[in-house]
């Protein structure tokens, strides 16, 4: 890791090493998306491909003439999915392995800053899914276009609900980086597991906080409604495998949405991982 | 280089050693997995029959996002569910006429996967075709939980139609054609379909209509085929009072039935009936029509795809 900082900051000869922070998160960003791709993250392609091709051939026998609906309900569920373990179980490990190897001992000795580190590894990580998510969204095209023989108006109509699901999977990210700056992978798992889960619930917070008699609850269900991720914003599979799009204003509100919450988070991260002592 | 060589030759073997435990591990499972099948007793019909224990509600406040998927799960267990049972009575039965089958898992399934994706049009069509003979008040109840989630979908109209017109409810059916044909994008027939269902409803021509425009519509094959069926049923029944009308003329003349549908053959060409060889009147899925000598009378065959019922 730090011979690989190193090395990007000494090519770029026109920075000197206290250069421009871009340079020093993109030098990371590269190299945790190198480390996710050496560690085969990306291997879980061929699984959904396998999947997803079986389903192709195979649910037309079993659907009752819904194919289309079930590829996508199928592949983006799937995305979501597997998005979701690369969030949390990649995510967990970002920063407890350089702590584990000692590295990120190195690192801090050069000029690098924390907040800089833990942006770069989110960064990586965050490029990592794209990428995976950009291939899986192919795929359902393609296996889309296989089942419907032709052209079909949903290999279009998928792409806002794979943006959700991409914007999803970068909060969970950067809540799997947050817990992981202060406590261990494991419960650092299960706690962005669980917040995964009750962000799915978000409207059962907010009816709880309005229908509580106890006003004590109440506050503490709209605290929760408010605090933790409302993930059912990002939720737009459904809707997808019949056709239907998102507004653009929907689209728009979710993405800043979830650009102000990551930013909340990784300074929040920032803020935790700063008090740790490297030296 | 010498150490490396004896190091592969003290390996191989371990190698060989591991592959046969694989190998033989592998059939001996195999084999050990069929022996137990073999000796476990028959399943209980009755745990196949269980309430689901999970509502739809609580299947899709469990969903996480993944709502589509568990509906689309749903909606195959209740082709599953339906395919099986259908397995077991003799070939021929139509999907709409499936009460026999005691089917009682079928509305909760088909419920289940409504709530969980209420837009997910399919099982409403196939709650209206085959829920009917099970329990028609579900199949009611399951339409119209359709029409409340989905306003601007017409066809359920046209499938909660269906359903009281199969009661003789034709009053209701007819409101119901009435109130989809108010819908953007309707067809015209849909308001036809409201006159003629409050002026003839216990038609022929009124289900043939039907049929027709559910043939036209539907995305169910299966309810596609079953539309397609009853259609031949309707000719079918027109064509055997057809023929009858023939049988009756010859045994006024005659003073008896036709032995053989030869004797016959050229006054039913003439009537414009297809006719094959042997003489018979063939049926409108192409199968000769039986003769019933000692009743003067005509029948369909047993292995025509006309329906029956």
């Amino acid at each position: 890791m730090d011979v690989i900082v190193e090395s990007s900051l000494t090519s770029d000869q026109k920075h000197s090493k206290r250069g421009s922070p871009a340079i020093r998160i993109s030098a990371i960003a590269r190299n945790a998306f190198r480390e996710a791709v050496r560690d085969r993250v990306l291997y879980n392609l061929v699984l959904f491909v396998l999947m997803l091709t079986g389903a192709a051939i195979f649910i037309g026998e079993l659907s009752g003439g819904q194919e289309r609906k079930i590829i996508v309900d199928l592949g983006l569920s799937a995305m979501l999915l597997f998005g979701v373990f690369i969030s949390i179980f990649v995510g967990v490990g970002l920063v407890y392995k350089e702590i584990e190897r000692r590295t990120v001992y190195a690192i801090f000795s050069k000029p690098v800053g924390r907040g800089e580190f833990l942006l770069g590894k989110y960064l990586g990580l965050c490029l990592t899914l794209l990428v995976n998510v950009l291939i899986m969204g192919a795929g359902v095209s393609l296996a889309l276009i296989y089942v419907s023989h032709g052209w079909d108006s949903l290999v279009l109509n998928i792409w806002p609900a794979i943006l959700l699901t991409y914007l999803e999977l970068m909060m969970i990210t950067a809540i799997a980086l947050l817990f992981s700056s202060f406590s261990s992978p494991a419960l650092s798992a299960l706690l962005t597991f669980f917040v995964f889960i009750i962000g799915h619930f978000s409207a059962d917070l907010k009816s709880l906080s309005t229908t509580l008699p106890n006003a004590s609850a109440r506050w503490l269900f709209a605290a929760l409604y408010y605090l933790l991720p409302n993930l059912a914003n990002f939720s737009y599979i459904t809707p997808a495998a019949h056709g239907n799009t998102p507004a653009f204003s929907h689209v728009v509100m979710t993405s800043v949405y979830a650009t102000a919450y990551i930013g909340v988070v990784l300074a929040s991260a920032t803020m935790i991982f700063s008090q740790r002592n490297f030296k | 280089m010498i150490s490396a060589q004896q190091d592969s030759n003290t390996v191989r073997p371990w190698r060989y050693g591991l592959i046969a435990v694989i190998v033989l591990g592998t059939s001996f499972s195999v084999l050990l997995s069929k022996s137990i099948d073999a000796r476990r007793p028959p399943l209980d019909n009755s745990a196949e029959e269980e309430r689901l224990y999970v509502t739809g509600n609580s299947a899709r406040r469990m969903s996480l996002g993944f709502s589509g998927l568990i509906a689309d799960w749903y909606w195959m267990r209740s082709l599953q569910y339906v395919g099986n049972k259908i397995l077991s009575v003799p070939a021929g039965v139509q999907i709409d006429d499936l009460g026999q089958l005691n089917l009682k898992l079928l509305a909760p399934l088909l419920d289940t996967a409504t709530t969980v994706d209420p837009q997910f049009l399919e099982p409403y069509e196939y709650a209206a075709v085959v829920l009917p003979a099970v329990n028609v008040d579900e199949a009611i109840r399951i339409t119209r939980k359709g029409i409340e989630a989905n306003p601007a979908a017409w066809r359920l109209y046209q499938q909660l139609g269906y359903i009281y017109w199969q009661q003789g409810r034709f009053q209701d059916a007819a409101n119901a054609y009435d109130r989809g044909a108010t819908i953007p994008g309707a067809p015209p027939w849909m308001q036809a379909m409201k006159a003629r269902m409050a002026a003839e409803g216990g038609s022929r021509e009124t289900a043939r209509e039907i049929y027709l425009r559910m043939y036209e519509q539907a995305a169910d094959g299966q309810v596609k085929e079953m539309a397609r069926r009853r259609l031949l049923q309707l000719d079918s029944f027109e064509q055997r009072e057809a023929i009858r009308k023939v049988l009756s003329a010859f045994h006024q003349h005659f003073g008896r039935c036709p032995v053989a549908w030869k004797d016959i053959a050229g006054v039913l060409r003439n009537t414009g009936f297809t006719v094959n060889e042997s003489g018979a009147p063939v049926d409108p899925a192409g199968t000769p029509y039986v003769l019933l000598t000692s009743t003067c009378d005509v029948d369909l065959d047993p292995d025509s795809e006309v329906p029956y019922k």
